[in-house]
C-alpha cells in the first residue's frame, strides 16, 4: 500500500475556491494583507481525487481486525459489541454541531444527558459524584491522584506514597509519578489478591492513597477487600479503584460498599463505547461525597424550574483537566448503552463471568493456570511450558486462526502471560472455535513448533521487525528532495490552476 | 434490548462444562452482593432509544456560529464519516497486534507526517486527548527533559487552556512564572493567540533559548497553519494544540485531537504512541508502534506519562480530512476564513464597534460593542439564529469566522446589529 503523500496531483473541491466568493478583491491581497514574515512559503500536503482518498483508506481499513470482524479477546480491554445506534444517536445534528460554548438556554438537551448519566453511573457504583470531564481512564486516575494531593493539602498532612499491587496497571504508577507521589509495590498471594501482611506492613502514615483494581488484572475479586478498604481508612489513607473491570460487577457489588473512596470509569469498556483503534474514551471519575467539592468545574446542576445550569462554584476544585465538559460524543453513546439495558444491567456482568469461566475451563488442561480459582470476567494463563517467547509466538499463530490474541505478558507478574477477557456479547460457538485454536497451537508447538515461531502468515504482512524500528526510526514521510518546490507554494492554491481539470500542469509524477 | 448471543441452553451447557450449578455459584466471590435490582429506568427497545435521543438532541439549538474560541465550526467532506463508520477502524483496538492493525498503523503514520508537515516538526505522536491537556503535557515534557520547574506563559493564551495548564502544574509541583530566566523550563506562546493575533515570534523564541529554556506554540486553530508560517521555522521546540478544525464536528467539547510535535532531541521524552516503518521478514514494509519503552505499560513510574486510550479515531478523521481537502482545500478553508472575519471586521467598525486587535489577526477578533449595548446585541443576534460571538465582559467579544459564514449571513449579523 502506498501513502496518500505518493498519489498523483488532482484536487477535488469540498469548498468553494476563493475567487468565487462575492469580494473578490480582498482575497486577492490574502497573502500580502499579512506581513511577509508570518507567511509560510509553501505548504508541502497532496493533492488527491476523491475516489483516490476514498480507496485508499477503505483499502488500508481491510488491512485491519476489529470486534465488528470476529473475537477480540484482549484482556482488560473489554472489547465488547458496540451497538450501531448509538453511533447513529451521537452524530444528530442536536447533539454534533453544537458549539460547546453556547448560552444555556440552548444546551439543555445536551446537558440532561451528562446530568441523567451522572445519576446512572453513580447508582452503578454507589458513588456520591461524578466528573464526565476526563478524556480516558489514565486522566480520571489523574484527576483522582489531583484530588487526594489536593485532601491532605487542605488537611495539612503530609503524605507522600501510593500503595499498587504488582498486578496493576502500569498507567497506576506512571500517574502516582505524575502527580510527584512515590510508589509502593505490594506483592501478590498465593491467591493471586494482595498480600495482607505484606500490606500491613508498608501502610504507614504517609500513605496518601491505595490504588487497586477489582477485580484485578488476573480477574479475581479480592478476597479481603473490606479488611483492606478498614485497615487503610483507619490510616487516615484514601481507597481508589482502578474500574477498568467494572464489566464484572454491574448490578452485582457497588466499589462504594467495598470501601472505595473513588473509581474512574472507561465508558469505552464496560459501557461499550467503540475504542476506535485506540480512543477517544472517556474515564469519568465517581468519588464519595466528602471529595465532590474537589471535582472539576463546571457541574451540571438542576435548578429549580426543571432546567440544567453549569455551576461554576469554586469551592474546593483540582481545577479543570481538559477543555469543557469531556468527551461528550463518548458520553451519549454511553448513556445509550445504560438505557438500552436499564435495571437488567446486571445481565451483562453476568453473562460476561459466565464466558470467561467457560472458556477458562475449556483450557485449563492444555495451559496452565497460575491461579487456581473460579475467574471473574477475565483470566490469565500461563504458556511458560512452552517456554520463552511461548506466548509471542501463540499470539502471532492466533492471527492465522482469525482471532485476535489476547494481552500478552501482562500481568507481569505471571510468565508467559495470556490474558484473556472474552466478554458477554460472544456467542458459545465463538468460544469454542477459540478453545480449539488455542488447542490446535498447544499441539503445533508439540509436533512442529517452527510453525508457530514463523507465524503469521495469513496476514498483509509478516511477523514485524520491532527492533529495527526502534534502531532506524522512520516516523514520517518526508519531501522527497527532487520535488518540486513552485507545486506547494500557497499563492496558487485559491487560483483554478490547481482545479481538477488542470491539474496535469501541476502534476509531477 | 440486549446484545447477549448466549441462550438458555448454552446457559446450562456451560454451566455443567463449568462445573457450576448456577451463576450465583459463579459471582459469590465478589462481595458484598447488592441485594436488589439497581434502580435504573425500564429497559429501552432500539426504537424507543431513537425517540427518546431525537428529543433530546432538539432540546438543543443549533445556532449560526460567529464563535470559536477552542472548538471551530468548519466543513468537513462527507467521505470523512463513511470511512470512520468502517468497523474495521472503528472497533479495533490500539494496534498492539500489529500484523493485524495495519490499517490503524498506516493512518497513524500519516497522521504524524501531516503533523510534521504542517508544524515544521520532526516527531510527531499518534494523538493526545485534546489540545489543553496536550499543552499541560508537553509543558511536563520540558519540565522534566530541562529539570526546572518554572513555566512562563505568553499572554493571549485561550482562558481554558491556562486554567487546565494550572490543574496540572499543581500537581506536578510546576510554578507559573511572569519572568524567563535560569529557572524557566519553558515558555508558551499560542498563535494565533486566543484574539486571533498573528504574531512573528522569533523574538520570544530567542529569549526563551537564551535562558536555556524550551520553546512551545500551541496551535488551537490549526487551519492557520495552512497560510502561516510553521512554528519550527521561527524556533518551536515543541508544538502542540488541537486538531479539531481538522474534520471534527464541534461535539460539544469532545471528543477533539490533541497534536504534539517535537525536534529530534526531545522524540525519547515524547508522551504516547509512536508509529514507525519497518520491514518484516521478507522485506515488505509494514507498521509498529515504537519506541514503547517511554510508556506505561512498561516503565511503570519511569513512564513519559500515563497517557494510553488517546483519540486514535479522530486522528484518522483528520487524516482523512487533510487527504480529502488536499493542499488546495485546506489554503481555501483558510483563506475564506480569514476574509470572512475581516469582512465582518470591517463592517462592524463602520458600525461603531471598536478594533481592539493591534495587530493582524486571523479568522478571529476582539472589538468593543458601544458601552452597555453588548448584552443586548448578543441576545438580539441569538434571536435571529446567530450566537454573535463569545461575551469577554466590559462589552467585549470575541468573534469567529470560518468558511461556514456565508456573505449573507454577515450581513444579517451586521443589520441585527444596526437595528439593536
Amino acid at each position: 500500500m502506498k501513502l496518500i503523500f505518493e498519489y498523483e496531483e488532482q484536487a477535488t473541491n469540498h469548498v468553494p475556491d476563493v475567487v468565487d466568493d462575492k469580494h473578490q478583491g480582498e482575497e486577492e491581497d490574502i497573502v500580502v494583507g499579512l506581513p511577509r514574515d508570518v507567511i509560510r512559503k509553501e505548504l508541502p500536503l497532496p493533492n488527491v481525487s476523491e475516489i483516490n482518498v476514498v480507496r485508499h483508506y477503505t483499502n488500508i481499513s481491510r488491512l485491519n481486525f476489529g470486534v465488528d470482524l470476529g473475537f477480540y479477546p484482549l484482556g482488560s480491554c473489554t472489547m465488547k459489541y458496540n451497538p450501531k445506534i448509538n453511533e447513529d444517536v451521537a452524530r444528530l445534528d442536536g447533539f454534533k454541531d453544537l458549539h460547546p460554548l453556547s448560552n444555556e438556554s440552548c444546551i439543555q438537551g445536551s446537558l440532561q444527558v451528562m446530568w441523567e448519566l451522572e445519576q446512572d453511573l453513580k447508582k452503578i457504583t454507589g458513588m456520591d459524584a461524578f466528573s464526565l470531564q476526563p478524556a480516558a481512564g489514565a486522566q480520571g486516575e489523574l484527576l483522582g491522584v489531583m484530588i487526594t494531593k489536593a485532601y491532605y493539602k487542605q488537611k495539612n498532612e503530609k503524605r507522600t506514597k501510593i500503595m499498587i499491587p504488582d498486578s496493576s496497571h502500569g498507567t497506576n504508577p506512571a500517574t502516582a509519578t505524575m502527580c510527584k507521589f512515590e510508589t509502593i509495590t505490594i506483592p501478590s498471594n498465593s491467591r493471586g489478591n494482595i498480600d495482607i501482611y505484606k500490606f500491613k506492613e508498608s501502610l504507614k502514615d504517609d500513605v496518601a492513597l491505595v490504588m487497586l483494581t477489582n477485580p484485578n488484572t488476573l480477574g479475581l475479586f479480592e478476597e479481603k477487600i473490606l479488611e483492606i478498604s478498614d485497615l487503610a481508612h483507619t490510616n487516615g489513607t484514601l481507597m481508589y479503584c482502578d474500574g477498568a473491570n467494572m464489566n464484572a460487577l454491574l448490578g452485582i457489588t457497588r466499589p462504594s460498599d467495598q470501601g472505595f473512596d473513588m473509581i474512574h470509569l472507561n465508558l469505552h469498556k464496560s459501557f461499550s463505547t467503540p475504542h476506535g483503534g485506540g480512543g477517544p474514551g472517556a474515564g469519568t471519575l465517581g468519588v464519595k461525597s466528602f471529595l465532590s467539592d474537589y471535582l472539576p468545574l463546571p457541574r451540571v446542576v438542576v435548578q429549580h424550574n426543571n432546567n440544567f445550569a453549569l455551576d461554576y462554584t469554586k469551592r474546593k476544585s483540582v481545577g479543570m483537566v481538559r477543555y469543557c465538559y469531556g468527551n461528550f460524543g463518548m458520553l451519549v453513546r454511553a448513556y445509550c448503552y445504560i438505557k438500552s439495558w436499564g435495571k437488567n444491567i446486571r445481565s451483562v456482568s453476568e453473562n460476561a463471568i459466565l464466558n470467561a469461566n467457560y472458556l477458562l475451563s475449556l483450557l485449563k488442561d492444555d495451559y496452565e493456570l497460575p491461579y487456581n480459582r473460579r475467574c471473574a470476567h477475565e483470566f490469565v494463563l500461563s504458556s511458560k511450558k512452552f517456554g520463552e517467547k511461548s506466548a509471542l509466538n501463540i499470539a502471532k499463530r492466533l492471527l492465522d486462526y482469525g482471532f485476535h490474541p489476547p494481552t500478552i505478558y501482562f500481568p507481569l507478574i505471571v510468565r508467559e502471560a495470556l490474558m484473556i477477557e472474552p466478554t458477554e456479547t460472544e456467542s458459545k460457538e465463538t468460544l469454542d472455535r477459540f478453545a480449539s485454536a488455542l488447542k490446535s497451537i498447544a499441539n503445533e508447538i508439540k509436533e512442529n513448533p517452527d510453525i508457530v515461531k514463523g507465524s503469521p502468515y495469513t496476514k498483509s504482512v509478516g511477523r514485524l521487525d520491532e527492533v529495527a524500528a526502534a534502531r532506524k526510526p522512520n516516523l514520517r514521510w518526508t519531501v522527497p528532495s527532487q520535488s518540486d518546490g513552485k507545486k506547494n507554494s500557497i499563492k496558487d492554491a485559491s487560483s483554478k490552476k490547481n482545479s481538477v481539470s488542470n491539474s496535469n500542469s501541476s502534476n509531477n509524477q | 434490548m440486549d446484545y447477549i448471543p448466549i441462550t438458555e441452553n448454552d446457559r446450562e451447557e456451560m454451566l455443567k462444562q463449568i462445573g457450576a450449578r448456577s451463576i450465583n455459584d459463579l459471582i459469590m466471590d465478589l462481595k458484598p452482593p447488592l441485594n436488589e435490582k439497581l434502580n435504573l429506568t425500564e429497559p429501552m427497545s432500539e426504537l424507543e432509544l431513537v425517540e427518546h435521543m431525537r428529543n433530546l438532541s432538539q432540546k438543543n439549538m443549533i445556532m449560526k456560529y460567529f464563535i470559536g474560541a477552542g472548538s471551530y465550526n468548519h466543513y468537513i467532506p462527507s467521505a470523512v464519516n463513511h470511512l470512520l463508520m468502517r468497523g474495521e477502524f472503528l472497533t479495533g483496538y490500539t494496534p498492539y497486534q500489529a500484523e493485524m492493525s495495519q490499517g490503524t498503523l498506516h493512518a497513524m503514520y500519516e497522521f504524524q507526517s501531516f503533523i510534521c508537515l504542517l508544524t515544521g516538526m520532526d516527531v510527531s505522536n499518534a494523538s493526545m486527548y485534546e489540545g489543553s491537556s496536550a499543552l499541560a503535557e508537553a509543558v511536563l515534557l520540558s519540565s522534566s527533559y530541562k529539570g526546572r520547574n518554572c513555566i512562563f506563559v505568553k499572554d493571549g493564551l485561550n482562558p481554558q487552556y491556562f486554567e487546565v495548564l494550572k490543574t496540572y502544574c499543581e500537581g506536578a509541583d510546576l510554578r507559573l512564572v511572569n519572568e524567563i530566566d535560569e529557572n524557566t523550563a519553558c515558555v508558551i506562546a499560542q498563535n494565533p493567540d486566543f484574539y486571533g493575533n498573528i504574531e512573528n515570534l522569533q523574538y520570544i523564541s530567542e529569549q526563551a533559548h537564551k535562558a536555556g529554556a524550551l520553546f512551545i506554540v500551541c496551535v488551537v486553530e490549526p487551519t492557520s497553519l495552512a497560510i502561516l508560517e510553521p512554528p519550527g521555522n521561527y524556533g518551536a521546540d515543541i508544538v502542540v494544540g488541537e486538531g479539531q478544525s481538522f474534520g471534527i464536528p464541534v461535539n460539544f467539547g469532545g471528543p477533539y485531537l490533541g497534536f504534539i510535535g517535537v525536534k529530534d532531541f526531545l522524540l525519547k521524552k515524547i508522551p504516547g504512541r509512536i508509529c514507525g516503518m519497518t520491514t518484516d521478514s521478507k522485506g515488505n514494509k509494514g507498521f509498529v508502534l515504537t519506541f514503547q519503552a517511554r510508556e506505561q505499560h512498561i516503565r511503570r513510574e519511569r513512564a513519559t506519562s500515563n497517557i494510553t486510550t488517546n483519540v486514535a479515531l479522530m486522528a484518522l478523521a483528520s487524516t482523512i480530512y487533510l487527504a480529502l481537502m488536499g493542499r488546495s482545500g485546506l489554503i481555501n478553508v483558510a483563506k475564506l476564513s480569514y476574509t470572512r472575519a475581516h469582512l465582518l471586521h470591517d463592517k462592524l467598525e463602520n458600525t461603531g464597534f471598536k478594533a481592539l486587535n493591534k495587530k493582524p489577526f486571523y479568522n478571529e477578533f476582539i472589538m468593543k460593542a458601544p458601552v452597555g449595548s453588548c448584552k443586548k446585541i448578543l441576545s438580539n443576534l441569538l434571536k435571529n439564529g446567530i450566537l454573535g460571538g463569545l461575551d469577554l465582559g466590559e462589552d467585549k467579544i470575541l468573534i469567529c469566522c470560518t468558511e461556514m459564514n456565508k456573505v449573507q449571513d454577515i450581513e444579517s449579523f451586521v443589520s441585527v446589529i444596526k437595528e439593536t
